[in-house]
Order: structure tokens, then C-alpha cells, then sequence
């Protein structure tokens, strides 16, 4: 009955032979996929390198230390003290003054291209630490000034000494300039004051982040308060008491696929609904929240549904048993137990909406708004929109910031989701 | 900004209300000895009466009356601004509430500053007829559910009745949501659609969108603006099908070699830092493949004797593959320990290798879900925007070569819709088509690939 | 001359006769560990050529822990380590120059639920010896898929329809095709972990008189929780209790007259 099939000895003779070849296959591919995950991590690691490698140095720049006489005609042409008198002053004026004695230019020429080396911020500096300490008026003191984008670049030696005067952005005199102040022990390089608080400008050397930062917690604030509540109550909801039926399962399918939907459609929807139909004010927190609650919504609801669910009958059960209604059973048993998973799904979710840029462009926050904003109804930018703006500059500074605010957001990324991993593995229990 | 206060005054009513409930239930059943709820049930049915009906009012006058006054002020907009040309509303209200808020541009018109400021008594009127009919509702509702209160009133049944129908409300957000997706892009790309024929937006070959002014300035010539939307689409194929060509092939070896090859350690490690990648924002994906690997890219190319443009498509899709690695990865690691240990065993058994499992054994049965996860991220890389935005550029350019600089359709949508725009213009019309065509794809796509999975969850389990 | 040495050395508790006339597998003080748990403790046991072992005993007793040694599907569960000696013509297979693709291969195994491959019934006859390299052509491969199925009595059945699927065939017909699928690479010895608990009591009957038939071929060990099956199906019978080999013989004297206490207790269903 068997002869037809291979004799047993004659099949492990051949089995035997090929053994080593299919051996070798298979270390081939366990070589393959360790390849590739290490490909995958060098990607990782590559793109991280090549963000700090520009990042760090953004968060650091050129000041210049100036003896200036804060002369106090000068400086309060109205001699009360007041905003509009400071800034009417002619601060910018006595730097300069300060700047000539060290570099000691001659001519109208030289003394024009020497106004480039501070940044146009010297007066408001100056303005500003009069409100804070008026005593200083009348002294002589030494203060430290930004130096423009321009010479820092150069300092930084990414505008070389030796590429032709035309070419360059900054010309010979300059240089000789920034020659003399190096040589006086008055260029320090030091952690810049304006990266973490000076909010949106032209002007790299004195751009910074706190408007966008702002920006970002207002609307990610809006976006927690519309979003939490009704993620959750939604998922309450389907899970507890929604009868099994044609609604529910649309409901159920409705939800899915917003999941999917691309980022930049809620965009969309923003700009025609919430500004073409209600004819709400444009780049404003309120409506990026809105936004980016309707978009975070989905996942929301999934991740409380699983937490939810997540809790054994018997606990439920235990309430039924002593008499507590549906409601009841849910509020005081089920929800207490579901809420590290409902606010680890809504940590997760929150990320992603601090990171989202595409729906917000839409809804007008990518406008150059330099003032800070104090309410959820003020023109804001945030974080993300703040480096896709800066990334499209062309100055050699912001190239330096952009990837300091890239940093900036990643901790911030990193940190929401430390929480939402410590939420999991810490709160949560496993029944 | 004084509504906020509205709202904490419609609060306090309420607490109010909740505490008078609360105390004669209490009083009810020291008298009587008995009740049917507890007594904050009944606290609780005031508090939701009185609540309730006055943030409803105060909503629909918050928000209605910005309607009503746009609507009302056409009175106040003379006959002779209305017929002209480049007669823009949106425009005209902008300076009304300009004018409102105190910033001045220029000279306005006598006609504008009397809108202003009828406006502006209107918008008096509408505040103090919120704050009184809200907080008159709330004195009512709280009233008429303090009337309800006796010793057999189910005080716990109703307020629960009032929370599950609250609870349910919340859950047709997300079907509101959809239909106010689903309406906006559709009313828009119909009348985008009444201007240009929808066979010329999917078959034509040039995109060229113009405002209707430049089109009037471009010598009288018609048709100067083409609206054909195949080279935004292959451009979105062409830098899809790069981010894919990378992606799985990566994203599959790694889900493989972690779920079968790495001890746990291993992969409790690899799997969390692999995941990191789908977790950085898109637009710093963007800012790295704008400043980074494009130069490199091109750069690269010229070592090699070819002409790479600064925004290739090729750069574009090679961030984006990075970007999905994980997409493919994480869902065909599930896709694959989802296939049943007792195949493995049936394979082992007789005498397969490893590699032999996997490629003839798991992986022709995992077949299906690993195609699900590959076209949701397919569905994925089509959506992408911020990557494209910064890297691949908007030049339309109806190209195949990955080395050229082609758009997609995500990127034209935001050029075209950020920034100040006209609604009626075809221009801006075309955005919603396009961003039609995109839901439509995207949703077949995501349905097409949950089918195939879920299809293969049942034959499992 | 020292592997005999080897298989001499060894104690043992069991009761009864471990040894057989013409031995195919040869365990020495076998002992399984999970991780740091002992799952069955210095098990000595001959299988003798085409003989129907059973293994039978109350469940968690070793008794499929035990079975799986033989072709060391051990090796594919975490933290899972084996000590002892077991010989396979007069090869310790648990040394370290043995690979356990050929062991594999001479060694089959069927499982408790029937497992066959999402593939054609065809394919997963003809799987094993395409992956063994065994045939190179497609006749000689129709001609071991037909045999394969012959012999395991499902031929007549399937015959017209190779191609469909094999899950879409009925519970005792998929077992058979594992069967099949073990005899298509041609092996020696068939180990069988309660080929018949998920199958109705027709479906059972085929596969017993189909183990019949294949004895003439085959060592064939069976694991089983059903006393009548083992009683009906083998010539031997090992009984495993809490990881130990307490008592083995020939299957008649086991049922009729245990020596052991605790085989009694057993036989009789006192324990179970």
C-alpha cells in the first residue's frame, strides 16, 4: 500500500542534503528584516541628528556688550516715563553712539554700514529696561544688544571671509567692524532671549516662539474641553446604552471613517462652515480648537469605547446585583475604572492635534501675527503653522530657530506622550 | 466676552434651583417619612430644568444674531454698491466690524459709518435680550421642575431619561460632522461644477487656476485658467507610489523580524521606537525633507549626472515612505500574530524552517490584512499634506519622472484656499472639488481595506 | 557501544515494563521544564517499531509535554527546556549537532484541532515535500499528493475537487488531510496529540480504523483522554500522573488488571 509513496530512508537522505542551503535561507532572511529595522531607526535617528545639529545652535546667538550713556533727554523726550514717551526716544541713537566709540568708524559711509552690526531691537531693549528699573536713567552702563541675523550668520562663519565682497551679504568694512568689536572682548555668544519669548518678527535674530507657544495652548485648550467631554459622552453612550440598530451602526461606521478622513478636510469643513456659514472671525483660537476637537473626536471615541468595554461584566454585574440602575452603574462603577484609558486615548489625541499644521492653515492661522494672544478670540498662530512659516524664509537664521521650534514641539510631543504611556502602564488595571 | 458672564450667572441660577429642590425634598420626606429618589435626584431634575432651556436660548441668540444683522444690514448698503462689479459682502462686513472694533483704514463712507453703527446698537439689543431671556428661561424651566417636586415624583428616572438623551445627542456630533463634511464640499463643487464641465476637471491635462481678475487682465483671452486635474493626480499617485515602494518593503521585513524572529526584549524595544515615526508632526517631516534630504538628493543627482529639481517628487515621497513605515508595520505585526499558532505548529511539524513558515505559510495566509494595511496607507499618503506643501512644490507639471517637480491634490487645496479668497470665484471653487475627489478616494479606499481585514478577523476567529 | 552504555543508564519508578523487543525511539530520564516549572520529571519509555503507543492520564499530567520531545516541537515555546536523553536510531536527538528540519521530517505530528493551511488540499499535501525538496517534477508530486490521500483514506472523497480549499472540508475530513499532509514527507514515526477530541463519534471511528492500517508502516504514539480509544487503538499504554510515568504495559493489563494504585484509581474513574 505504501509503495508508491517515497521509501523513508531515501527521503531523509534528501531532506538531509538541502538542509544546510534552507538554513542558509533562513538567516538571510532574519539578516533581511534586522536590516530593515535598522534602516527604519537610521531614518529616525538621522532625521533627529539633522534637527539638532541646526536646532541647538538656534537656541543660542551673538550679543554685543555696548557702554551705553542712557542720556535721559534722550531717552523720555516727555519726561514722564510713559510707553509712547520710551518709545519715542531715541535709544537707538545712543547705541549707535556706543557702537562708534568702540569701532571708531570715519565718514558717513563707514558710520552707515556700521548700523547694520545691532539688531533694530537695540531701542525697545533699551526702553524696556528703563519701565523695569527707571534708576538707570542718566548712568552710563554696559548692556548687551542682539547683532543682526546677518553678522551672527557671518560669526557663525556661514558667510565666509574669503567668498568675493559682491557675493556676500555683509561687505568688507562691516567685517573689519566686527573684527575690531571681537578683538575688544565685546561679541559674546550666549542663550538667546528671544527664542522662548519673543514672539513672531522679520527679523530672525529677534523672532521667537512664545506667540505660537501661546497660540498652540489656546487652542489646544478649546480643543480638550469640546472634545473630551463629547468623545466621551458619545462613547458612553454606544457602549452603555445605544439598542442595537441601523442608527447605531451608522453611527458606528460614521465614526470610523472620520478617522480617515485626511487632516486637511476638517480644514475645510472650518473655513465653510464655521467661516463661510456662521461668519466667525478667521485665525482665531476658538476656531482652530473646533477644529481640531472635530478631527481628534474619532479617536476619542474609539479609545474610550476599548477602555470602557474594557471593564469586566462581573464588576457590572456586582452593581446590577445590588440594585443600581444602568446609569447609576456606569457613573459610579464603569467610567471611574475606564478613565485612564479614556484620557490616554484623549493624551494620544491631543498630541496629535499640537502637531497638526494642514486644517489650520485653512482656517487663516497661518497670518504674521506678531502680537501675543491674550483669548481664545484673538488672531493667533501656533506651533506647527510657526515653522512651516519660518521654514519658508530664506535668511540662514531661521533655519537655526525653525529647528529650535521643531525641538521645542517635539518635547512637548514627547512629554504628552510619556504621560499617556505612564497613564497605561501605571493606572491602568489588567483584570 | 461679557457672555462668559452670562453663562456663570444661567450657573448660578441653576445651583440655585438645585439647592431649593435639594432642600424641600429634604423636607418632604421628614414630613412625610418617605420619597421615592434620593434627594439630590430631585435637586438635580431643577438643576437640569432650569439649565438646560436657557443655554439653548443663549446659544441660538449667540449665534443667530450675527446672521440676522448681516442679513438686516443690506438695507443700510446703498443700491449703488450692490450693483458693481466686485461687490463683495464678506468685504463690507469686514469693514463695518472693523469699524466697530475702532481700527480705521482711511476714510470710510458716511454710508458705512451709519451701519457701524446701527450695527453696533443691534448688537447692544442682542446682548441685553440674551442675558434677559436666558436668565427669564432659567427662572421659568427651574420654576416649573420645582413645581414637579412630591413625595412619589421618580425624580431619579427623569433626570436619568434627561442624561441619556443628552449622552445620545452627543453621539450625532460625529453624523453632524460628516454631513456638514459632506454638504459643504458638495454644495461647493456643484457650482464649481456649473463653471467648468466636470468632464474637463478629471480628464483635462492642464491646471492652471486663475482668479477671475487676472483672467480679465490676461488681454480679454478666455479660457486663460484650465482646471484639468489629472496631473494633480498623478502627482499624487507618483509620490504615493515612491512613499509605498519604500515603506513596505521596510514595513513588512520589520513586522516579520518582530513578530517572528525577535525575542521579546527585542521587540518591546524596536516596536515603541518604530512607532516614534508616525508620531512627529507632518510638518516637521516637511522642514526635513525640504532642507535636508532634497539637497542631498540633488546634490547626489548631479554626482550622478542627473538633473534633480530642488522639489522632486522623489523627495517628497521618500520622507513620506519614512512617515508610514509604521502604518505597515504596526498593522501587519497584528495582521501577522493574528494568524493562528496551529498553522505555525502544522508547519514546524513538518520540518518547515522558519523562513519557510513565514513565506509559505503566515504570510500567504495573512495576505489579506497585510493588502488592508498597505492600501490604508496608500489611503494615508494620499491625504498627506504638509509634506508636499514644503517639499514637492506646485508646479502642475503632468510628469511620470520622480526626479521632477510635480503637485498633488492636497497641496492645491491649501495653496489655493489660504489666504484671503473670493467664494465665487472658480478658483477657489476648485478646491472643493478637488477636496471631493479626495474624500471620495480616501473613503473607498478606507472602506475597501476595513472590509478586507475584518473579512479575514472572521475567518480567524 | 557507548550510546548502549547511555541507554542503560538511567533509573526509574515506573511500574511495568518500559522496554520494547525492537525499539524506533529510545527516552532516557526525560524532564521538561517551563521556565522554572517542572512539567514532567525523569520519564524513561521505548517505542517500539510500528507499534500504537498510547499516552493516556488526567489532563496537565505530561503525557502531550511528553509527545512533543519526540520531534521537538518543545523548542518553539518560550522558556521551555528539555534535559534527558531521547534516541532515534541510536541518535540522542536532543544533541547539539542535530537540526530539526530532518527530524522533523522523519518525525510527524497531528494535532489535537485540525490545522490545515488556508490553502487548496492539493497544496497542503504537496507542502511538505515541496519545502523537503523531495520531488522535482509535477507527476511524481500528483503521484505522492494521490498516495498521501489514498492512505489516509480520504482520496475517494476529495479526488474531484483538489483544488478547493482545504477548510472548507468537514471536521474529521480536515484531520484526515493533516494526516495526509504528516505521511506526504514519508516519515517513520507519527505522533498524534488527541487526534479525535474535537471530532464526532463517526468521524473518530474512520480515524481509529484508518491508525490500523497505518501501523503496518508507522510507529504511531498517541496521546488521548478517551480510555476506550486507547484501549481500542494501541498495543501499549503509558499512564502519565502529575508529570510522572507511574505505570506502562501492554494495554490489556493496564485496563484489566493496573498494578499501580493511582492507575487504578484512574481506570476505574475515581481520578480524572
Amino acid at each position: 500500500m505504501n509503495k508508491s509513496l517515497m521509501n523513508a530512508k531515501d527521503a531523509e537522505l534528501i531532506v538531509k542534503s538541502s538542509v544546510l542551503k534552507r538554513r542558509r535561507k533562513d538567516k538571510r532572511l532574519k539578516f533581511y528584516g534586522r536590516s530593515t529595522i535598522f534602516i527604519a531607526l537610521s531614518f529616525l535617528v538621522f532625521l533627529f541628528y539633522s534637527i539638532f545639529e541646526k536646532g541647538i545652535p538656534g537656541f543660542f546667538q551673538y550679543y554685543v556688550t555696548l557702554d551705553v550713556n542712557l542720556d535721559q533727554k534722550r531717552l523720555d523726550p516727555k519726561g514722564d516715563l510713559s510707553h509712547e514717551s520710551l518709545y519715542n526716544g531715541d535709544g537707538r541713537g545712543l547705541v549707535l553712539e556706543a557702537l562708534y566709540k568702540v569701532i571708531k568708524p570715519k565718514g558717513r559711509k563707514e558710520k552707515k554700514s556700521a548700523k547694520k552690526i545691532i539688531s533694530s531691537n537695540a531701542d525697545v531693549r533699551i526702553a524696556k529696561m528703563i519701565l523695569n528699573d527707571p534708576s538707570i536713567l542718566g548712568k552710563t552702563i554696559p548692556i548687551t544688544f542682539a547683532v543682526d541675523d546677518d553678522i551672527d550668520s557671518f560669526l557663525r562663519g556661514y558667510i565666509k571671509r574669503d567668498t568675493p565682497e559682491s557675493d556676500r551679504r555683509i561687505n568688507d568694512k562691516v567685517i573689519n567692524f566686527v573684527d575690531i568689536l571681537v578683538k575688544e572682548n565685546k561679541v559674546i555668544y550666549k542663550f538667546s532671549d528671544y527664542i522662548l519669548t519673543g514672539s513672531a518678527s522679520r527679523s530672525p535674530e529677534i523672532a521667537g516662539i512664545k506667540g505660537a507657544l501661546i497660540g498652540s495652548i489656546l487652542t489646544l485648550v478649546v480643543c480638550f474641553f469640546l472634545s473630551f467631554p463629547l468623545g466621551v459622552a458619545t462613547a458612553v453612550y454606544l457602549e452603555g446604552f445605544a439598542p442595537k440598530n441601523k442608527i447605531t451602526e451608522i453611527i458606528e461606521i460614521n465614526i470610523n471613517n472620520l478617522a480617515a478622513v485626511p487632516s486637511v478636510v476638517f480644514g475645510i469643513l472650518g473655513l465653510a462652515i464655521f467661516i463661510g456659514v456662521f461668519g466667525m472671525p478667521r485665525s482665531i483660537p476658538l476656531i482652530g480648537g473646533m477644529v481640531l476637537a472635530i478631527m481628534t473626536l474619532p479617536t476619542i471615541i474609539i479609545s474610550s469605547r476599548a477602555a470602557i468595554s474594557a471593564v469586566p461584566p462581573s464588576i457590572k454585574d456586582a452593581a446590577y446585583g445590588v440594585g443600581a440602575s444602568k446609569l447609576q452603574t456606569l457613573m459610579h462603577h464603569v467610567i471611574p475604572l475606564a478613565i485612564p484609558g479614556m484620557l490616554t486615548g484623549t493624551i494620544i489625541g491631543m498630541a496629535r492635534a499640537l502637531g497638526e499644521t494642514a486644517p489650520l492653515l485653512m482656517i487663516g492661522m497661518v497670518a504674521f501675527i506678531v502680537d501675543i494672544p491674550n483669548s481664545i478670540q484673538e488672531p493667533a498662530t501656533v506651533l506647527p503653522v510657526q515653522i512651516f512659516m519660518w521654514a519658508d524664509f530664506a535668511e540662514r537664521m531661521f533655519i537655526n530657530k525653525t529647528s529650535s521650534a521643531t525641538i521645542i514641539l517635539l518635547v512637548f510631543l514627547i512629554l504628552m506622550n510619556a504621560i499617556a504611556v505612564f497613564l497605561r502602564n501605571k493606572l491602568e488595571r489588567r483584570w | 466676552m461679557t457672555l462668559i458672564y452670562l453663562i456663570l450667572i444661567l450657573l448660578f441660577i441653576s445651583l440655585c434651583w438645585f439647592y431649593l429642590g435639594n432642600n424641600s425634598a429634604k423636607i418632604i420626606k421628614t414630613k412625610s417619612g418617605r420619597l421615592h429618589s434620593l434627594a439630590h435626584y430631585y435637586g438635580l431634575y431643577v438643576l437640569l430644568y432650569s439649565f438646560l432651556p436657557s443655554f439653548f436660548v443663549f446659544i441660538i441668540i449667540s449665534v443667530f444674531d450675527d446672521l440676522l444683522f448681516s442679513f438686516l444690514i443690506n438695507d443700510y448698503i446703498p443700491d449703488n454698491i450692490k450693483i458693481e462689479p466686485d461687490y463683495n459682502k464678506t468685504i463690507i462686513l469686514a469693514q463695518i466690524q472693523n469699524l466697530i472694533d475702532g481700527i480705521n483704514f482711511g476714510n470710510p463712507s458716511d454710508w458705512i459709518i451709519l451701519a457701524s453703527e446701527k450695527m453696533q446698537e443691534w448688537f447692544k439689543i442682542s446682548t441685553i435680550s440674551n442675558y434677559c431671556f436666558s436668565i427669564l428661561v432659567a427662572i421659568i424651566g427651574g420654576y416649573l421642575g420645582f413645581k414637579n417636586i412630591d413625595q412619589d415624583f421618580r425624580s431619579r428616572n427623569s433626570v436619568e431619561k434627561i442624561v441619556i438623551f443628552l449622552l445620545a445627542l452627543s453621539s450625532v456630533i460625529a453624523i453632524l460632522t460628516t454631513i456638514g463634511i459632506i454638504f459643504s464640499v458638495i454644495f461647493e463643487s456643484l457650482r464649481f461644477f456649473a463653471i467648468i464641465p466636470a468632464s474637463e476637471f478629471l480628464f483635462g491635462l492642464t491646471w492652471n487656476p486663475q482668479f477671475e481678475g487676472a483672467e480679465r487682465a490676461g488681454s480679454g483671452q478666455e479660457g486663460l485658467a484650465s482646471y484639468g486635474s489629472v496631473p494633480l493626480f498623478v502627482g499624487t499617485l507618483l509620490i504615493s507610489f515612491i512613499a509605498i515602494c519604500i515603506a513596505v518593503p521596510v514595513g513588512l521585513y520589520s513586522a516579520i523580524y518582530l513578530s517572528e524572529y525577535s525575542s521579546k526584549k527585542e521587540r518591546s524595544f524596536f516596536k515603541p521606537l518604530l512607532e516614534i515615526l508616525a508620531g512627529i508632526p507632518t510638518v516637521v517631516y516637511g522642514f526635513f525633507a525640504a532642507l535636508t534630504v532634497a539637497p542631498m538628493l540633488r546634490s547626489g543627482g548631479s554626482l550622478l549626472g542627473l538633473d534633480v529639481a530642488s522639489e522632486s517628487a522623489l523627495a517628497a515621497g521618500f520622507v513620506m515612505g519614512i512617515m508610514i513605515i509604521p502604518f505597515v508595520s504596526s498593522l501587519s505585526d497584528d495582521v501577522i500574530n493574528a494568524v493562528p499558532q496551529s498553522l505555525r505548529d502544522a508547519g514546524y511539524a513538518l520540518g518547515s524552517t522558519k523562513n519557510e513558515v513565514i513565506l509559505k505559510v503566515i504570510l500567504p495566509a495573512a495576505l489579506p490584512g497585510i493588502i488592508g494595511s498597505i492600501i490604508l496607507a496608500v489611503s494615508r499618503a494620499i491625504g498627506e499634506t504638509m509634506i508636499v506643501v514644503m517639499a514637492a512644490g506646485l508646479a502642475a507639471n503632468l510628469s511620470f519622472n520622480p526626479l521632477d517637480a510635480v503637485t498633488t491634490v492636497t497641496a492645491q487645496i491649501v495653496t489655493i484656499l489660504v489666504g484671503d479668497q473670493e467664494f465665487e470665484s472658480a478658483k477657489t471653487l476648485s478646491a472643493f472639488a478637488l477636496a471631493l475627489t479626495l474624500i471620495v478616494i480616501t473613503l473607498i479606499l478606507n472602506f475597501y481595506a476595513l472590509y478586507i481585514v475584518k473579512k479575514y478577523r472572521e475567518q480567524y476567529e | 557501544m557507548e550510546m548502549n552504555e547511555d541507554k542503560k543508564d538511567f533509573k526509574t519508578n515506573t511500574v511495568g515494563d518500559i522496554f520494547s523487543d525492537n525499539p524506533k525511539i529510545v527516552s532516557r530520564n526525560v524532564s521538561v521544564y517551563y521556565n522554572d516549572k517542572k512539567a514532567i520529571s525523569d520519564v524513561s519509555l521505548d517505542i517500539g517499531s510500528k507499534e500504537i503507543i498510547s499516552l493516556i492520564g488526567p489532563s496537565g499530567c505530561g503525557k502531550s509535554t511528553f509527545l512533543r520531545c519526540f520531534n521537538r516541537m518543545n523548542d518553539t515555546i518560550d522558556g521551555c527546556k528539555v534535559e534527558g536523553k531521547i534516541f532515534l536510531d541510536n541518535e540522542n536527538i536532543y544533541d547539539e549537532m542535530i537540526d530539526v528540519v530532518p527530524l522533523r521530517a522523519k518525525v510527524g505530528m497531528v494535532f489535537q484541532k485540525p490545522n490545515p493551511f488556508p490553502k487548496s488540499i492539493y497544496d497542503n499535501v504537496a507542502y511538505g515535500p515541496r519545502i523537503h525538496g523531495l520531488v522535482d517534477n509535477k507527476k511524481d508530486m500528483d503521484n505522492i499528493v494521490e498516495m498521501s490521500l489514498k492512505n489516509a483514506g480520504l482520496w475517494d472523497e476529495v479526488k474531484d475537487r483538489l483544488d478547493s480549499p482545504g477548510t472548507g472540508l468537514s471536521g474529521g475530513q480536515q484531520q484526515r488531510l493533516c494526516i495526509a499532509r504528516a505521511i506526504a514527507v514519508s516519515p517513520e514515526i507519527i505522533l498524534m496529540d488527541e487526534p479525535c477530541s474535537a471530532l464526532d463519534p463517526i468521524a473518530t471511528a474512520k480515524i481509529e480504523e484508518l491508525l490500523q492500517t497505518l501501523a503496518n508502516d508507522y510507529s504511531i504514539v498517541i496521546v488521548t483522554h478517551s480510555m476506550q480509544q486507547a484501549a481500542r487503538v494501541s498495543q501499549r499504554t503509558a499512564y502519565f500522573h502529575l508529570g510522572e510515568l507511574v505505570e506502562v504495559g501492554y494495554t490489556k493489563h493496564i485496563f484489566t488488571n493496573p498494578t499501580d494504585i493511582k492507575t487504578q484509581n484512574y481506570i476505574t474513574g475515581r481520578i480524572g
